[in-house]
This record gives structure tokens, sequence and C-alpha cells, in this order.
């Protein structure tokens, strides 16, 4: 056991510094968004960070193991309450997504990657990925959320879920010739996949190749934040001056479209500085990673740090028009209560890394997790 | 332990990778944004501008067309249209109901709305219904807040407060068409079709002015950025009196024909009547097929200008001119005069004077005070169809007098006509006719009116003016002898004041002293027998009457024609009358 002091004391300060960054420039990027229409919209995320971090510094006091412990049933609660929203779900934006808990909304796509990252590190730990049963065990795990969640459909997530378990397969050192295998099972797959996709995701997907071909219709939302983006120059229209957002040209500008507001109004110079803050950010999850004491906590570290890394460059992509439209949020920008709060709560997880790596020798072979 | 280290080894190389992927992907985006941000920022930012920036049009008002007096002939009405924004309204059924209720729409109506409706964008307002007194639009301006996405404007329209009274004058308006557009008039501008309104078109229209508004994603107007008024169109003053152009047409009643005053030194054009006229204001408010039909299919032909489009044989009215070519040539006859028999014999016909026993000896006074016939067939005989023509063209006969209302008609001087030079057998008969103002002769109420203008003016032929004020323009200065020109003026007053006078008995009591010309024009060949054929209106000669007043300083000249009047001392002469006894009550009174 470590004292709440020691705790409070091992913590990693940088990391605290740039996800403090992120945060206030994610919270002035949202007044912007919404200070026209309804600014309760950033009291409320404001509130979503003050439950996040509770849960943030809650989690810094829960030892590993018992985070370890924990995996298995927060993966299966998360697969099973994927597997209601079909019955039970609402339909939010088309896709029926989101279940009621009554006092509020979850996504549980949105929890199952963590879970599933979560599960996967715990998974690794004391198995190695070349093994057929870990391999095996690992590619099953994955699996049943990524069909319940194509089922929703919900393209995008299980595109990044896909690409996060193949991470956490690289990072337990599955050899390199299995994502040769994967690849080409990929490719022969792509046709098969059109043919089976919705109409919408496939209209998504065109209107990605050539926006302009429907300019109204789903090339609209990429157009318009390339716009917003491109307006933007170097130094910005200034605070609260995008005339894209604050004329509502730009859609969706609170949620995954914020990105377009925050360029719009503060130039390449605030965006490449947001892209910074991520680097370095992400930079730190892993560094936290690799100096962690046990293979679990790396894997982990690992798992989280891809997610952030797939959100954000998905997000930014998108919304500058080099990838398709699929909703993902922008990490601590975006408005959103569920998805800020798992973030949060995985940070808690890497912090909680960092305090029990003390300096000792790292992690040398899989073993017991528990150990 | 060699495992192990390989195990930590191979961990780290793939964090390193990791961490390359990361940097590599972040690096992919930072030159994203350089590209959009740096590179392309110019053009962005102008579709920025485009997508906020709306340049909306500001209509001129029209300018006023007032007349002599500064009365309105066409003015601006401050009236409403209804608008809709399908996309912002909550229930479309009930909503058209409701203004279908209020606007009294028909089912047609109804049907077209929403057909309207149909067919436009749902985020831009569409027109439901224009030139709405406020009364009806009321009860809609107090419910808007019960009917989302409608929206009362007010604007202005034209009204004609005259009417049919001043329709060929003024003309009228309607929306601009595909040429009009091609000139650079917006599509909702209205344009003048006809009348002043067309002539003066460019002074009236105004210029556009333009607003550059900032617009948000729906379309809506948040604020204005910049704003060139328009400038109004000027404010247009015709010489037409009003008082005059309703005595003239009180005078000639439901019949059909056209009178034109006009001032003779200046050539300002006091009173142009065509009767029937039309409701002008039926243009404005949206004229329906309909009606321009029953207007085109009128036997009248309400949509045609008497005065300036429309030509006529000028009978005796025409004699003053023969009687000048006369003087000019020093004709025989004038020197010896001639005895009047009632007709003259010609090879195998009969040219008949209208007076059965004949005028006895005629001499050139007697034979326009009494219009006798048969000494201008004589004249005429004498004379020769190219005098004739050249005397007639000198004074404006045969060509158009440039008045600005077109297209205007431009009659027919004697053998000028197609027949005459294209036939080898011209006959004298037919230039004896010409000489009395029938066959191959044709003239527009407002020549005759010019050529009046002419003799009373010691013969200046005049440009006639529609705008008050306007510089006067001589069109020609004819070279007459003065005392030719009195013999002529002195009969023509004998014509009014001479008991033997054929308007004499028309234009007794009059405020001023007048000079004049009857005029009866056949419309179909005199028939041999002499009988009367007047039993239908159809072949009923049209009546003409020309004149000047005051006799001694001639203010005004005036020319009037009846169509199918009968008699031009009896049909065409009262109304001249009450176009003079009206203009002297005016300048006694002011």
């Amino acid at each position: 056991m470590i004292a709440w002091k020691e705790t409070l004391r091992r913590m990693d300060p940088m990391l605290l510094l740039y996800l403090l960054l992120l945060g206030i420039l994610g919270l002035i990027t949202l007044y912007a968004a919404v200070h026209q229409g309804d600014t309760g919209l950033w009291k409320r995320q404001c509130l979503y960070w003050l439950l996040g971090l509770v849960l943030f510094f809650g989690i810094c006091f829960i030892p590993l193991r018992s985070v370890a412990l924990f995996s298995w049933p927060v993966y299966i609660i998360a697969v099973i309450s994927l597997a209601l929203v079909p019955w039970i779900g609402e339909i939010q934006m088309g896709a029926r997504r989101w279940l009621n808990l009554g006092l509020f909304h979850i996504q549980p796509s949105e929890i199952v990657k963590w879970a599933l990252m979560l599960l996967l590190a715990h998974w690794f730990a004391s198995r190695e990925a070349s093994s057929l049963k870990g391999l095996g065990g690992a590619v099953l795990l994955s699996s049943i959320p990524v069909v319940f969640i194509i089922m929703q459909p919900d393209l995008g997530t299980a595109l990044v879920l896909l690409f996060a378990a193949s991470a956490m397969l690289f990072a337990a050192g599955l050899p390199w010739r299995w994502f040769t295998y994967g690849l080409i099972t990929a490719l022969i797959s792509l046709p098969v996949m059109w043919r089976n996709m919705h109409a919408y995701q496939k209209e998504r997907i065109l209107s990605f190749l050539n926006p302009q071909s429907d300019p109204l219709g789903a090339g609209y939302h990429v157009i318009q934040s390339t716009i917003s983006i491109g307006s933007g120059g170097i130094f910005g229209k200034g605070y609260l001056q995008g005339t894209q957002a604050r004329l509502h040209f730009l859609p969706e500008q609170h949620t995954d479209f914020i990105f377009a507001v925050l360029a719009e109004e503060g130039g390449l110079v605030i965006s490449i500085l947001l892209l910074v803050l991520y680097g370095l950010f992400l930079s730190r999850i892993l560094t936290i990673g690799a100096r962690a004491s046990t293979r679990f906590s790396s894997l982990v570290c690992i798992g989280i740090a891809t997610i952030f890394m797939l959100y954000i460059c998905i997000n930014i992509g998108m919304v500058s028009g080099v990838l398709p439209v699929v909703g993902v949020p922008l990490p601590f920008v975006s408005y959103g209560g569920s998805a800020l709060i798992t973030m949060l709560a995985s940070l808690g997880v890497v912090m909680r890394v960092a305090i029990e790596s003390n300096g000792r020798i790292p992690w040398q072979r899989p073993g017991n997790p528990l150990a | 332990m060699n495992a192990t280290f390989r195990i930590r080894h191979r961990f780290e190389r793939r964090v390193l990778l990791f961490r390359g992927l990361i940097f590599l992907f972040l690096f992919l985006l930072f030159i994203r944004l350089v590209n959009l941000q740096w590179v392309q920022h110019e053009g962005l930012l102008l579709q920025a501008e485009q997508n906020r920036i709306s340049i909306v049009p500001l209509l001129p008002t029209r300018g006023e067309i007032v007349d002599h007096d500064g009365r309105g002939l066409a003015v601006n009405h401050v009236s409403y249209q209804i608008q809709l924004i399908p996309e912002r309204v909550a229930d479309m059924k009930q909503t058209l109901r409701r203004l279908t209720h209020w606007l009294h729409w028909d089912a047609a109506r109804l049907h077209e709305v929403k057909q309207r409706i149909a067919h436009s964008r749902p985020d831009h307002p569409v027109l439901l219904d224009d030139q709405l007194p406020w009364r009806q639009v009321a009860p809609i301006a107090a419910r808007l807040h019960e009917l989302a996405g409608v929206d009362v404007q007010a604007g202005t329209h034209r009204y004609y407060p005259y009417g049919a009274l001043t329709s060929h004058l003024v003309g009228y308006l309607s929306m601009a068409g595909p040429e009009d557009v091609r000139k650079g008039i917006l599509p909702m501008e209205k344009v003048g079709r006809a009348g002043a309104e067309k002539v003066f078109e460019s002074e009236l229209h105004g210029r556009l002015g333009n607003q550059r508004e900032e617009v948000d994603a729906r379309g809506r107007r948040v604020g204005v950025l910049q704003r060139q008024p328009p400038v109004m169109g000027k404010q247009l003053r015709l010489s037409l009196d009003v008082d005059l152009q309703r005595a003239a047409s009180k005078a000639l009643g439901h019949r059909t024909g056209a009178v034109v005053v006009m001032d003779v030194h200046t050539g300002e054009v006091l009173v142009l009547l065509s009767k029937p006229g039309f409701n002008t204001n039926l243009f404005i408010t949206g004229l329906e097929a309909k009606q321009w039909k029953k207007w085109l299919n009128n036997p009248h032909r309400p949509l045609l200008d008497r005065a300036t489009q429309a030509s006529y044989p000028p009978g005796s009215t025409f004699k003053p001119l023969v009687a000048l070519a006369g003087l000019r040539d020093q004709a025989p006859i004038i020197a010896h005069g001639t005895t009047c028999r009632g007709y003259i014999e010609l090879a195998d016909r009969k040219l008949r004077c209208w007076k059965k026993i004949g005028h006895g000896h005629v001499d050139l006074h007697k034979a326009i005070v009494q219009s006798c016939d048969v000494y201008f067939y004589e004249l005429g005989d004498e004379l020769g169809i190219k005098q004739l023509r050249a005397e007639a063209e000198l004074w404006g006969f045969g060509k158009p007098t440039g008045i600005a209302l077109s297209p205007e008609a431009k009659g027919l001087a004697p053998g000028q006509s197609w027949s005459f030079r294209r036939s080898r057998t011209w006959f004298r008969g037919q230039t004896m006719i010409s000489a009395i103002g029938q066959g191959s002769v044709n003239a527009t109420p407002i020549q005759m009116a010019r050529f009046t203008a002419a003799i009373a003016n010691g013969g200046l032929l005049l440009h006639p003016q529609l705008k008050a004020g306007a510089t006067p323009e001589v069109d020609r200065k004819i070279d007459v002898d003065a005392k030719n020109l009195d013999r002529v003026r002195k009969a023509m007053h004998g014509v009014v004041t001479e008991i033997h006078g054929t308007a004499h008995a028309h234009l007794w009591r009059l405020p001023w002293d007048m000079a004049g010309k009857t005029g009866t024009a056949q419309v179909v060949s005199m028939p041999q027998d002499g009988s009367e054929s007047n039993s239908s209106d159809k072949h009923k000669d049209h009546a003409w009457f020309i004149g000047y007043a005051p006799y001694k300083a001639p203010q005004i000249a005036v020319a009037v024609l009846v169509e199918h009047g009968g008699h031009g001392g009896s049909a065409a002469a009262p109304v001249a009358a009450a176009i003079v006894r009206t203009l002297a009550q005016k300048e006694k009174q002011g």
C-alpha cells in the first residue's frame, strides 16, 4: 500500500500539466462554439470535468492489481450493454447508440474501447502474444464488441477498436508476419465489407472521396469545416470572431467539428499549439508506460495512448478533410460527458501506473499480473 | 535472462516505433493544416466571405408622373406582400388554411401557391401574395407570432389615379422580361411598357442600390455591413392638362375617337386622348390573361392609341392644305373661282359635292367656309398630284411627327401610296379625290393637330413635346407667304363665325374667338347614285374637326376625330368647344 500523501507526491506532474492545458484550451474553445446558443452546454461540460476529475483522482488511489481484477467485469458489463443497445437503445443523429440510465445517457461503444484495452493488457500480462492461445483469445475478445458495434452500425468506432486491438498485439510482441497476414485478410475482405455497408456509410465514404459531389448533403460538413480552418489563416479571426462558427455555417461545431472553431478563430498558431500539446501528452503516456513496473501497466498505457491517438488523428483528419467523416470526439475539447469522463478515468489508470512505477527495474517477462 | 532481455528489448523498440508513428501522424496533420491555413488561406477566406455576405439589391422608388399642374398621373402607393419560408413553418396545412381565409384565395390560387412552395428551396422566402392593402394584411400581421415562417413586408406599387383617361399617354409597367434582364435590370423590377412610362424609363427608373448583409447559414440577416442607398427616379411633369383631357373625354362620351391639343408655340401636348381607354391599374395587380384577351378581342380596340397609331382619311380638314398649295402655285381657279352645280363630270363618272344643289359661284374663301368639294376637285386637278404631295409633305403629312410615343403611324400623303407608285393608270379622278382628303390620303390626329398649329403660328412645324417646359423644337420653318396663310386663316375663321360656316351652328357662344375646319371622311366610297347609306355605324363617316384659338393670338391647336361619328360639324366640333371652354375658364380663374 502506498500512503495517500505519497500517492499525490508520486503523481506525474507533466501529465497533469498537459491535461490542465488541454482542459483550459478545450473549455475556451467550447465556449466559442456555444456562446451564441446554449451556454448551458458549456456549464454542463465544466460539471463533467469536475465529475471526471473526481473519478480521475479516485482511480489514482486504486492499486493496479485491483484495476486488473476489474478488467473482466468491466469488459463483460460493457459488452452486455452494447448487446442491449439494439433493444433498448435510444436513437440520436440517426443511429441507435445510446443507453438511457435514468440520470444520464451513456454510449456503450465509448466505454467498450477502454474496457477492451484494459482486458487485453490484462490478457497479455501473463501470456505471450505469439502463442496460439494468447493470440486466439485476444482475437476472440476483440471480435465480440467489434461485431456488436458493426451491427449498430458504427463503422468508425469498429475501425478504431480494430486498430487499437492491433496496436495492443503489436506492443505485446506479436511477430511482424502476423500483421502481414492480417493486412492481406483486410484487403481481401474490403469488397465484402463495402457490399454489407449501409447506404449512409457508403455515402460518407464517397462524399469524402469527392466532397463537391454533394455540397449540400453529405459533403457539406467537410466543405464548411475546411473553409473554416483555411479562412482562419495563420493568426486566426480572433476569439469569438469566427464567421463560419458564429453564423452556423459550421455544423456540429461544439461536438465532432469543434476543431474547426479553434482553427478558424485561433489560426495556424493555435492549431499547432494544440497538435504540440497532444504530441507531448501522448508521448508522456508512452513514457509512463515504458517506465512501468509491470507488463500489465505498460500495455494499459499503450492501449490508452493508442485510443487517444486515434481520436485525435481521426478527428482532426476528418475535420480538415483528409479522412472520411466518422463520429469521433476531439479529446478534452469536444462537448460530451460520456467521452470526457471515460477519458479522464483512463488517465487515472495511467496516473496510477506512474504512481506505482517507483524506479525499480521495469517488468521483464510475462508473469502473473497480480504479482 | 537472455530471453527476458530480448522481450524487453523488443518492447522498447516497439514503443519507440509507436512514438514515431504518433509523431508521423501528427506531422501529417500539421502539413494538412499548413496547407489549409497558409497555402489555401486566401481562397478559403473568400469562400467564407461568400458564405456570410449576401448582396441584396435595394430597388429604387420609381419617379412619379404628374400633369402640367402637378396632379399625379402615375404615383406610388404603399402596399404589402406576404412571404413564407417553408422550412420554418410548423404546420403548413393549417397555415395555408388560415392565409386562404384572410386573403380570400380561391381553389386555383391556393393550388398555385402550393405549387410555388413545392418548387422552391425550403430555406428561401416564397412570395405568396403581392400588392395587398393594409386592411387585408392587418389580421395576418397581428398574428405573425402564431404563423411561424410567414412574413409581411411593405413596398410600393404603381397607381394610376386617372386610369383609362390617361392610359395611352401615361402607359403602364410590367415585370422585367428576359431582354431587360440582359440589359442589367433585375427580374423583380418593373419596367415601363407603354406611353410615358416607357419613353422616359431611364429618367423614371432611378438607380439600384445595394446592401451588403451578413447572413447566417439559414439565410437570415444578422446585420448590415454596407449600404448604398438606391437613387429615386426623377419626377416627370408632363405637359398634359388633366382638366382638358377630362373635358375632351366627357365631350366624346362613349364614342370611339381621339383628341389632340397642342400648344401652338411650344409643341407641348396638352391633351392626348384615345377612346376607349383601358384601366392601366389592372397591369399592376398582375394582369390576368383573360382580361388581356378581352382587350385584344374588343372590336373597339382599346389598346390602340388612335391619336398617334391610327391614321384616317382627313376629309375636308385637308382642304386648307390644298388651298395653301393653290395659293403657292397661283392656280387659275384662285383668281377666277368656279361654279358649283353639286357635281363635276369627269369622263364616264360624276364626282359629287356634299351639297347636292351646289354652292353656285365659289371663291377660295367660300370654298373653305362652306367646304365646297367641287372647288377643290378643280383646284386639285389644276395642281396635279405632285404639287399636292409636295405641299402635304411640307406640312408634315406622310411622315411620323416624331412624338416620343411609338410606334407612330406615318399616315399617307397624296401620291405617296403604293398604288400610285406602282400603277401606270393613275386617273385624274384620284388626284381630285385626294384634294378633298379622300382616297389615298391618311393622317393621324397628332399630324392634324401639328398641321393646325403650324397654320396658327405662321408655318412652324413643331416637334410634339410630352414634357412640360421642354424647349420648343421646330422641325421645319415652312416657307409660306404670310398673305396666303392669312387668307386660309380668315376662311377657317369664317368656318366658325360665318352663318354658312360648317361649324358655325355647333360653335357659338365660345369664350374665345376660334378658327377651324370640319371634316366628314367617308369610310366607303361614295355611292354613285348619291343615296345616303349611313344605315349601319360601321359605314358611318369619320367626323373630324381641326381648329385653333384664340383666333387673333393663337394658343392652342385642336384636332378631334370621332370614328364613325357622322358629320364633322355636329360630332367633332363640340369636343373642341368643350376644350376651349375649359381652358378659357381655367385662365379666367387662375
